[in-house]
């Protein structure tokens, strides 16, 4: 055993490769929140008098809030005062053309393995590439216009369709919902928007790739996605970050109104900058996401988290509408002095509502794993039903898996199944593995991804193949 | 009873502590605490009510042990029956582990039970001995005259290689909130075997609090039953720390509400060393605008290699205002682990309702047989003939 | 082509293996049978590289030291172990299993790896070989197999990855006579002039099937008896008796006398 735990180590300290960061000319708001730091964001986006007022209203609120305690969370304490709220590339930030884009920043996408040159681009496919909370551009823009979709990052669509931000703002989460989302709403500096118009079937993925580049800044992106009735959108989010010796707090609010029979289907593969193996630097990632689903309407969450020094998520569905559904698909990896505290809420409210969950929390290094989950049906919720599954894998002795699901039922005609394991790989596994050829570390990658297939079957095609190298790549190492 | 609250009263848990998210605490903060109170009279048909099995019988009134109704005195070889207050005065050394000075409670209601819980049942078994009958401690709780909440210990210790059983029921009377608290402490030595069992089953005015701590030594197995059957406020809770490598422990549990009953069960089990197993299997049936509770957790530490640990929890909702919390846990901190759980909510089974009624027998009669068929699968651990039907007669039934 | 020369094998303090001899000829088939305990499986994994076992003694198989190797080197080098009780692994499924061990062993080779068209039509002859059903491929490795389909899905691999030395280890156990005869129709027909098979079983009646060219009876971590398939129907009828419970005489063999 004693020796396979060794290398189990040697495999989970690979190196994160996506550490550079790129000598950008950025625009930074000096450290500091106060009245007049929103004010400023506000001023800088050039925004509309009521959208100032709402985040008022958000820094208001926050100011009277404390942060949560209950997550299973070793933090350093965040001095909101030494963040900067304000950072972006120097650069006019919507761009009508992707041959306006600052070339250094098309490098850097270039590096991430996202190129946003036409001729490159992924096919079917279109991309919101978001740098410092700033979105640089979106591609395929005029495709996605013929269907009506509108595709566009935060600013423009607050500047462009100002009704329906208006409407969907802060619906689904309101501003005082959280600390870290009232935060979010005061300060929050761009994101995603995305709307599917009635019965229109999104003709592309839809993804957003966020970076972030400077130091000393929070991220504060907002996304929202409307799908009006009989819609459908499939919606792709990446995550990376340089590797930088402090903490780095990201605070994004994602909001997803699926309206009667549409459907929503939002996966995430995460992979901001963990620290390196004594804890040192990463990325607090602090994320509110939550979808409300309208009657026979469908949201779906799939999320492979690997990256991040704190990982505090847990995107959940209101399940409003008679007959909705809401589904959620995670595979969260703590390896070095990585915290993983994630899950989902399933809020069943109307009749007939069907939720599922499938968790699969690895652990790994001296890495903690939390599954966090509510299932909450409502008195009204007649006949609804919840199966939930949550696997945890130990690799070391060092780690930790926690499984912390809480069921609450007030409908008689619910059925709600949860069900959890914990396990190890097993020195069998490998040993089979290896007498049929393969070595180790390829053993040991296998058995990990064939952990995780329920999950990984939920990302679209080019999602899957990067979620699993991503994981095969968090636990690389040299194999003596 | 202010004039006997202390001082500095100690503070009651919130909504925040975990442990007692869904307690109604308004309730709670009602209780009154004290010494035990003088031992009222027992009415008949309280006296009626306890269960009859062949063993030693020790009864507490209002928190102070009642020599008429108790047998210490036993011919048993091994067994040594004494009261709490008697052993504070002559050997309060050996109470140590229910009286700890080195920590603190671990919640308020701990902490009034160490401050007047001074009476009680102390059971002791010599090394080497076992205890053919079981042992009885009854728990009678009469709030009234100026007396609300009464506080009584329990101390068990089970010497190396020994094997008892021991029941502890609790009841009371009348309309008068109020309640009972009672701590008990259990040391099992290695090799030791225990089955305990909890019947809990107090008026709808009362609140009826339970505290069990069980140590195990190595290889010792403590088999837990507890029944929830009633109280405005029932609370059964078990902490068991697996000591000793290859200790083992069971736990199952019946939970059966109606009226506006909440039905609380708190089991924690801490793996703390090697090569040990744990079971808990707990059943719930919530009728009327009852709450069924249930948390209960695996606790892994580093080192205990070997663990093998399984949690199951069911729960049936029988009226559309009943209600059921659910939170199986799993805190792993080793490796070389195979635990797992599973929790359900659920209604009766419509499909074997139809079966039966088309086989003739009437709706309420298949309802009623199904319900025990279910909460069968936790009775019939427990292994004193006498006790089984006593408890099925009592579910869902109030008595005053 | 194989030679194992004073084979031990402990595991802590228990001795398992107490001095093994045999050498196995190319192309032939050497049967092992032997009382529960007597140190069979123990025998196979020795030789497929599993951890935990204390070693001495020398094993090569064309000239190459097998002990000096990890277990997936030894697979390259053309050891095939049939498990006695095949590993599941959930969520992998058997075409991606079996092609990634194809491609790792002929990459240590310095062989091409093969395409997944090519590899397809490899994987078809083996599941007809087996009589395994279409849906095969796409399983997860073992997992929610019976016993009889784990014991194929072996063989299968074994077809596939065309060994050069084939250790099956009790691969008749728990089969009815249905999966023995399609099992043994498999192993039959990947008999070759370059390959050698160990067959270890408890019982003779796999023997029936896959005739051996030799028969090595192994009691307490020794072979104590070598003959042809006649030594199998020996025991059939005498079980071990003869060999275990006896004192040997000074040259080791049993006292009672079994035909060689």
């Amino acid at each position: 055993m004693s020796e396979s735990l060794r290398e189990i180590e040697e495999l989970t300290e690979a190196t994160y490769e996506y550490g550079f960061s790129t000598d950008l000319d950025t625009d930074i708001a000096p450290p500091g929140l106060t009245e007049d730091t929103v004010r400023l964001i506000s001023a800088k986006k050039d925004e509309p008098e009521w959208l100032l007022e709402w985040r008022l209203k958000a820094y208001e609120a926050w100011k009277t809030m404390e942060e949560p305690d209950w997550a299973k969370l070793q933090i350093q304490p965040i001095d909101y005062q030494a963040l900067s709220y304000w950072a972006a590339p120097k650069q006019k930030p919507v761009l009508d053309s992707l041959d306006d884009v600052d070339p250094d920043i098309r490098d850097m996408f270039d590096k991430l393995g996202i190129p946003l040159h036409e001729q490159k681009m992924l096919s079917n496919v279109a991309v919101d590439a978001i740098v410092d909370s700033v979105s640089v551009t979106t591609t395929f823009k005029e495709t996605l216009a013929e269907a009506g979709v509108i595709f566009c990052s935060f600013s423009e669509a607050v500047h462009d369709h100002p009704e329906i931000v208006r409407e969907h703002l802060g619906s689904v989460v309101p501003v005082r919902d959280n600390f870290f989302a009232a935060l979010n709403s005061a300060v929050f500096s761009d994101g995603s928007f995305c709307y599917i118009p009635k019965g229109v079937r999104c003709p592309m993925e839809l993804s957003t790739y966020f970076r972030i580049n400077s130091q000393n800044t929070g991220q504060f992106e907002r996304t929202l996605i409307i799908a009006e009735d009989d819609s459908h959108v499939s919606y792709l989010e990446g995550c990376t970050a340089p590797q930088r010796d402090e903490n780095q707090l990201h605070a994004a609010v994602v909001e997803l109104v699926a309206k009667d029979r549409s459907e929503i289907k939002y996966s995430t593969v995460q992979n901001w900058y963990p620290g390196d193996e004594n804890g040192v630097g990463g990325i607090y990632n602090f994320v509110t996401k939550r979808g409300r689903a309208h009657t026979d309407a469908k949201i779906s969450w799939t999320q492979v988290e690997t990256g991040s020094a704190i990982t505090w998520k847990y995107p959940s569905v209101i399940l409003q509408g008679d007959r909705s559904v809401g589904e959620f698909y995670s595979v969260a990896l703590s390896s070095k002095r990585q915290q993983a505290d994630t899950g989902t809420k399933m809020i069943h409210i109307g009749a007939d509502t069907t939720s599922s969950i499938i968790s699969k929390g690895i652990s790994a290094g001296h890495g903690q794993n939390t599954y966090r989950g509510l299932v909450k049906v409502m008195r009204s919720a007649e006949n609804a039903r919840n199966y939930t599954q949550c696997d945890s894998l130990l690799l070391g002795s060092d780690c930790g898996a926690h499984t912390i699901p809480y069921i609450e039922v007030k409908n008689p005609g619910a059925q709600v199944e949860h069900e959890a394991s914990t396990s190890t790989v097993g020195e069998d596994q490998l040993y089979y593995c290896r007498q049929r050829g393969m070595s180790e570390e390829d053993a040991m990658a296998m058995i990990v991804n064939g952990f995780c297939r329920d999950v990984f079957d939920e990302l679209p095609m080019e999602f899957a193949v990067e979620a699993q190298r991503l994981l095969s790549v968090s636990l690389e190492g040299s194999v003596g | 009873m202010n004039s006997t609250a202390t001082a500095a009263a100690p503070e009651l848990p919130t909504k925040r502590d975990e442990a007692w998210r869904y307690a109604p605490h308004a309730d709670l903060a009602q209780l009154t605490f004290g010494p035990g109170g003088a031992s009222a009279a027992v009415p008949a048909e309280l006296e009626a009510q306890i269960p009859v099995f062949d063993g030693p019988r020790i009864v507490v009134v209002n928190g102070i042990v009642d020599p008429a109704r108790s047998e210490l005195a036993t011919s048993i070889t091994g067994l040594t029956l004494s009261t709490v207050a008697d052993v504070l005065t002559t050997e309060p050394e050996s109470l140590t582990r229910h009286f700890p000075t080195d920590a603190e409670p671990v919640d308020a209601f701990a902490a009034f039970n160490a401050q007047f819980g001074r009476d009680g049942a102390v059971i002791r078994v010599a090394a080497g001995a076992t205890i053919d009958q079981p042992i009885h401690v009854v728990d009678l709780a009469l709030p009234g005259a100026g007396h609300n909440t009464s506080s009584t210990g329990v101390v068990i210790e089970i010497g190396e290689g020994s094997e008892a059983t021991i029941v502890e029921t609790r009841l009371g009377h009348g309309t008068e909130s109020g309640g009972a608290n009672v701590r008990t402490t259990i040391t099992l030595h290695d090799h030791a075997t225990l089955e305990h069992i909890v019947v809990q089953d107090a008026p709808p005015a009362q609140i009826s609090l339970s505290r069990v701590d069980v140590t195990q030594g190595a290889n010792s197995t403590f088999r837990g039953r507890s029944f929830n059957l009633g109280a405005s406020y029932g609370r059964v809770a078990h902490a068991v720390v697996l000591a000793g490598a290859g200790a083992h422990a069971e736990l199952s549990g019946l939970y059966f509400g109606f009226g506006d009953q909440t039905l609380d069960q708190q089991v924690d089990i801490v793996h703390a060393a090697k090569d040990c197993s744990s079971r808990q299997l707990y059943r719930g049936v919530l009728d009327d605008s009852s709450t069924g509770i249930f948390s209960g957790g695996i606790d892994v530490q580093p080192g205990a290699d070997g663990t093998d640990a399984e949690q199951e929890n069911h729960n049936l909702l029988l009226s559309d205002r009943a209600e059921a919390n659910t939170q199986p846990r799993l805190e792993i901190l080793a490796d070389d682990v195979a635990c797992k759980h599973g929790a359900t909510v659920g209604q009766l089974d419509e499909t074997a309702l139809y079966y039966m009624r088309s086989r003739g027998i009437p709706a309420a009669e298949a309802r009623r047989l199904l319900i025990n068929g279910f909460a069968d699968q936790v009775v019939d651990h427990v292994s004193i003939d006498a006790l089984r039907p006593w408890i099925i007669d009592r579910l869902g039934h109030a008595d005053a | 082509m194989l030679h194992v020369k004073d084979l031990t094998a402990a595991i802590g303090d228990k001795q398992i293996l107490k001095g093994l001899d045999l050498d196995v000829g190319a192309g032939e088939v050497h049967a092992i049978m032997g009382p529960n305990g007597s140190g069979k499986s123990t025998f196979a994994h020795t030789l497929a590289g599993r951890e935990g076992y204390e070693i001495t003694g020398t094993v090569t198989l064309d000239d190459a030291d097998l002990l000096e190797m990890e277990p997936e080197a030894r697979a390259a080098a053309g050891v095939f172990m049939g498990f006695q009780y095949p590993v599941e692994i959930p969520g992998v499924n058997n075409m991606y299993f079996l092609r990634t061990a194809l491609n790792s062993v002929r990459r240590t080779r310095g062989e091409t790896e093969v395409s997944a068209r090519e590899f397809l039509s490899t994987a078809q002859e083996a599941m007809d070989l087996v009589e395994m059903p279409k849906d095969f491929l796409h399983r997860a490795v073992n997992a929610g197999f019976s016993g009889g389909e784990k014991k194929r899905n072996e063989i299968l691999q074994m077809a596939v990855m065309q060994p050069r030395l084939a250790v099956l280890d009790e691969t008749d156990s728990g089969l009815d006579i249905d999966a023995l005869r399609i099992i043994a129709g498999g192993v039959n027909a990947l008999r070759g002039p370059e390959r050698s098979m160990i067959v270890i079983t408890h019982y003779q009646r796999l023997l029936d099937y896959i005739k051996p060219d030799f028969v090595h009876v192994l009691v307490d971590g020794r072979i104590v008896e070598s003959g042809d398939h006649t030594l199998a129907l020996h025991l059939e009828d005498h079980g071990y008796a003869d060999f275990v419970n006896h004192d040997l005489d000074a040259s080791g063999r049993p006292l009672s006398g079994a035909t060689s």
